[in-house]
């Protein structure tokens, strides 16, 4: 049952980065790709996560935090800056 | 599981530092090269790094989009 689990969190987790990662190359206009690297920050934080319960080690816990903390700063500062500058 | 991850992460660095190369706008640029750094980020974690993997994400991912954000606010104001 929890294997089964992890596995489907490792195939959406798969399908969300190449997905997002077309995202990435198709998109037309700067906000396309922006909110593509969005997501792709959400679903590695995810991805640091699962591997962290999967190879049982918790201290990767904590760079999933770190991540969560600073890479919001940067999708933030790039929307402001397009919005209406710094 | 693991490898097939590190495969794919390599694959997106890949494709985000082409992208950054050939990419025409600079902010377009700015952030798959910022795209890059997060998913090498990744990549430290799953080969077993968490203190290099915390390093890249606060300096590469955070604060040198700021910075990049910053230069090129500059730059654009004295060229205009």
């Amino acid at each position: 049952m929890a294997e089964g689990i992890l596995i489907a969190a490792a195939v959406l987790i798969f399908c969300g980065i190449v997905f997002g990662v077309l995202r990435l190359i198709l998109g037309r206009t700067v906000v396309d790709r922006v909110v593509a690297v969005d997501m792709l920050t959400v679903i590695s934080i995810s991805l640091i996560a699962l591997y962290a319960h999967v190879a049982g080690r918790f201290i990767y816990l904590d760079v999933a935090l770190v991540y969560g903390v600073l890479s919001f700063l940067a999708v933030l500062a790039v929307a402001r800056y397009l919005e209406r500058g710094i | 599981m693991r490898d097939l991850f590190v495969y794919l992460l390599c694959g997106s660095i890949l494709v985000s530092g082409i992208l950054a190369v050939r990419l025409d706008g600079v902010m377009a640029a700015m952030v798959s090269g910022g795209l890059a750094s997060l998913f090498a980020a990744i990549c430290y974690v799953l080969l077993g790094a968490p203190d290099v993997a915390m390093t890249e994400a606060s300096i590469g991912s955070g604060l040198s989009t700021l910075i990049f954000l910053y230069a090129i606010r500059r730059t654009t104001a004295a060229g205009e």
